[in-house]
């Protein structure tokens, strides 16, 4: 067991517990956008970054193992400005607002970062909503991985991928004919973690209120 | 990257199955361009799901630019955009009447940009099928269809017993096997404190007793060939002129740590790298040198030489293992670092060509020796280091450690052609800072180039003369970092681009904004490509404000 403390508070974590585990259970927010406590860690956000005693830089909560004695801070000053600076890029990224309801825009909302000062390119407005139960909407996509991770780690379908790099890398299930041209199964795992309504389940009640 | 997509694509190397990205690439010579069909092989024969397939077929420059009987690539690397600004990929578009990225409607001939063929002693550099021409008149004569093979300078060494430029006889290997066996082998390397020349400088020895004490039912051995630093023509000169050298110091590596195999990663920008690997291996297996039971011990290890197909990022060690891998050239979050979950999720040493290339020396003769051969520093070893084309004599060079930039600039490449002077020079690659000409006395070394924000890098010095403008630099340092960004880490994938934008626009640069960018790029990057772009870019803040139109 290493013994750790954050924002203070006393915490015993099991060998190769991360940083955010740690926070968790000393009942302290960590703001995250690519982890899903499904998935093995990514550190592909860099939002969820906290400040360690002795470390010369921030560092990332989610893939940053405990070593005993360490003591976390997870509102330090310089940690917490790398992470709004973050969150603030991937609001200018997208062509509109996400979606209240979803992940990256309630951690937008405690970060306190209400919009983007970034004006620049935003991702091409791209539906593929030939699915009948699952909607892909290319242009919410910011790359967090973990649908493509949902897919391949929880489900074992390995029917999506991420696609391109830099600021042009999206996902693409299959060889980017639509998922029912894929080996996907319709579990929706993907829709039930993405953080913007990338992926969304299509319902019923929900076309019927559209229309 | 997921363990079940490793474990997948670890039985399939199992059974020597080619990777995904070889079927791709090979796709790609045979007919230009993919389709779905070679996507469903690749995924049939690799073992890849389908999807990551198609995954890897968008991430490489190599496999997006569809090519035509006659495929020219123009280099845009730092070297050549100094020379040249953006005139070779102008006059290219227009006299082949094509953007890069686009073949000619009857398939004659397409146009691609390329970042680095190593060619900056003679830029501007261009590239037709696997012949690279380069310097005065090469566009005229690629548009009349009359490009011819560039020459190379010789490399020279400024040390009386050179370590890097001197022919391999592998007699570090067999002095290793006959006296020194892998416990001694491994106590010299780490004595020799033998730095990484690929740019982290991290101690070599460390990183290989983390990998001999690590337990694997396999271990690995790579070695970093991936020299995409623009500007550097270092490793690329290992490769083709010593490979025999790296292939002994990967021999040494593998009885040290207990390896049986090794990956040698080289570029697909130098056309000529791989075959020499191949060549220089055929013949140490003919000799004895590679294989089983080398040189009649109970050491077995053998190589194979693997080309990347177009990607910066893959100079970085985990992303460099996921194209070995045949996969999306990207970063993965370390720990665990390659020592203990590396090829194939088995312990793996990885190091830069240059630093595998020391070894066969200490091997010979000893780490005193070795910590001797820089006799004005603490440093050990000597180092590798090549000039662009405004020098008077560029070439790769090797130089003790301790001298200044000054006089490498000066005596050694004889200061710049025709009496132009120099305004700044960038060491060490796109990550490294920039020296402006009032610090040129600084030392070349890893402590005193740090104090100034810069730092050895691959050991490129590349000069700007005085007509440069340094906004240019900027922009075209920014144009590289998004371009080659691997799109993982969300600070690089978006910051670098937001960046790159601020700088192409014709407005003001909003300084307090960008250095908020440049803090979160540093601090939040998940690699040292987001990590270090900053540096030439803080250089250029500190050292040139009044250029960049800065508001």
């Amino acid at each position: 067991m290493s013994r750790v403390t954050v924002d203070g508070t006393a915490v015993e974590v099991a060998p190769g517990a991360t940083i955010l585990e740690a926070a968790e259970a000393a009942g302290h927010w960590v703001p995250t956008v690519c982890f899903d406590q499904r998935q093995a860690p990514f550190g592909a956000c860099r939002v969820c970054m906290v400040a360690v005693a002795g470390s010369p830089k921030p560092l990332p909560a989610c893939t940053t193992p405990c070593r005993d004695g360490m003591e976390i801070e997870t509102e330090e000053a310089t940690a917490r400005r790398v992470s709004r600076a973050v969150v603030e890029l991937v609001l200018s990224e997208l062509p509109e607002p996400p979606a209240p309801h979803t992940e990256l825009a309630r951690v937008a909302a405690r970060l306190g970062v209400t919009g983007s000062r970034w004006t620049g390119a935003v991702h091409a407005r791209e539906d593929d909503l030939r699915h009948p139960y699952l909607a892909l909407r290319h242009e919410l996509c910011i790359s967090c991985g973990r649908c493509v991770r949902a897919c391949d780690e929880v489900q074992g379908a390995f029917a999506l991928t991420a696609t391109g790099r830099g600021f042009d890398a999206n996902i693409a299930a299959g060889l980017d004919a639509g998922f029912e041209d894929s080996t996907c199964v319709s579990c929706g795992a993907c829709a039930d973690t993405c953080p913007t309504d990338a992926i969304s389940e299509i319902s019923l009640v929900a076309q019927l209120e559209r229309s | 990257m997921s363990r079940n997509l490793v474990e997948l694509i670890r039985r399939h190397h199992a059974v020597d199955a080619p990777t995904a990205l070889d079927v791709l690439k090979a796709a790609m010579e045979d007919h230009g361009e993919l389709t779905d069909a070679d996507r469903r092989r690749a995924a049939e024969v690799s073992g890849l799901p389908e999807a990551a397939v198609y995954g890897v077929s968008t991430f490489y420059d190599d496999l997006l630019a569809p090519r035509g009987r006659r495929h020219v690539r123009v280099c845009t690397g730092t070297a050549c955009f100094v020379a040249a600004g953006e005139r070779p990929v102008e006059e290219l578009e227009a006299g082949l009447g094509l953007a890069p990225g686009e073949r000619s409607a009857d398939g004659s001939v397409s146009l691609a940009e390329t970042v680095c063929l190593g060619f900056c002693h003679s830029s501007p550099a261009v590239r037709v099928g696997d012949q690279v021409d380069a310097g005065a008149g090469v566009i005229e004569r690629v548009l009349a269809g009359e490009s011819r093979a560039a020459a190379e300078p010789e490399w020279q060494s400024l040390l009386a017993e050179p370590v890097l430029t001197r022919p391999s006889e592998w007699r570090g290997l067999r002095r290793a096997l006959a006296e020194l066996g892998p416990e001694r082998l491994l106590s010299e390397v780490e004595a020799a404190e033998v730095r990484g020349r690929g740019g982290a400088g991290f101690p070599a020895g460390t990183k290989w007793s983390f990998v001999a004490r690590a337990a694997g039912p396999e271990k690995f051995v790579v070695a970093n060939g991936d020299e995409g630093d623009p500007g550097s023509y270092i490793d690329k000169y290992l490769m083709e002129r010593s490979p025999e050298k790296l292939l002994e110091g990967m021999a040494l590596a593998g009885l040290a740590v207990g390896a049986s195999h090794g990956f040698v990663l080289c570029r697909s920008e130098y056309p000529a790298s791989k075959p020499a690997l191949e060549r220089a291996a055929a013949q140490a297996r003919e000799e004895g040198l590679l294989g089983t039971a080398i040189l009649g011990s109970d050491l077995d290890f053998d190589v194979t030489i693997i080309e990347g197909a177009g990607s910066y990022v893959v100079g970085e060690e985990t992303a460099l293992l996921a194209c070995v891998e045949g996969l999306r050239g990207t970063v993965s979050a370390r720990p665990p670092f390659p020592a203990e979950r590396g090829v194939y999720g088995m312990p793996t040493v990885v190091n830069n060509v240059e630093t595998l290339s020391n070894i066969p020396f200490v091997a010979e003769r000893g780490a005193d020796a070795y910590r001797a051969v820089s006799p004005d520093t603490e440093t050990a070893g000597s180092k590798l280091v090549c000039f662009n084309e405004r020098f008077a004599r560029p070439s790769v060079y090797e130089v003790p450690f301790g001298m200044t930039v000054r006089e490498l600039c000066e005596d050694v490449a004889g200061g710049l052609r025709d009496g132009a002077r120099i305004k700044a020079v960038q060491i060490g690659g796109p990550l490294g800072g920039i020296l402006p000409a009032s610090l040129l006395d600084t030392r070349f070394d890893f402590d005193p180039l740090a104090a100034v924000g810069c730092m050895v890098g691959h050991g490129s010095i590349l000069a700007f003369d005085e007509t440069a403008d340094m906004r240019d630099v900027a922009r075209h340092l920014l144009r590289f970092g998004a371009d080659e960004s691997c799109g993982k880490c969300f600070p690089c994938r978006i910051g670098l681009r937001r960046a790159y934008e601020e700088f192409a626009a014709d407005g003001p640069v909003r300084r307090e904004r960008f250095e908020e960018l440049l803090e979160a790029l540093e601090l939040g990057s998940l690699c040292a490509h987001g990590g270090g772009i900053p540096a030439p870019l803080r250089s250029l803040l500190t050292h040139f404000p009044d250029e960049l139109g800065l508001a």
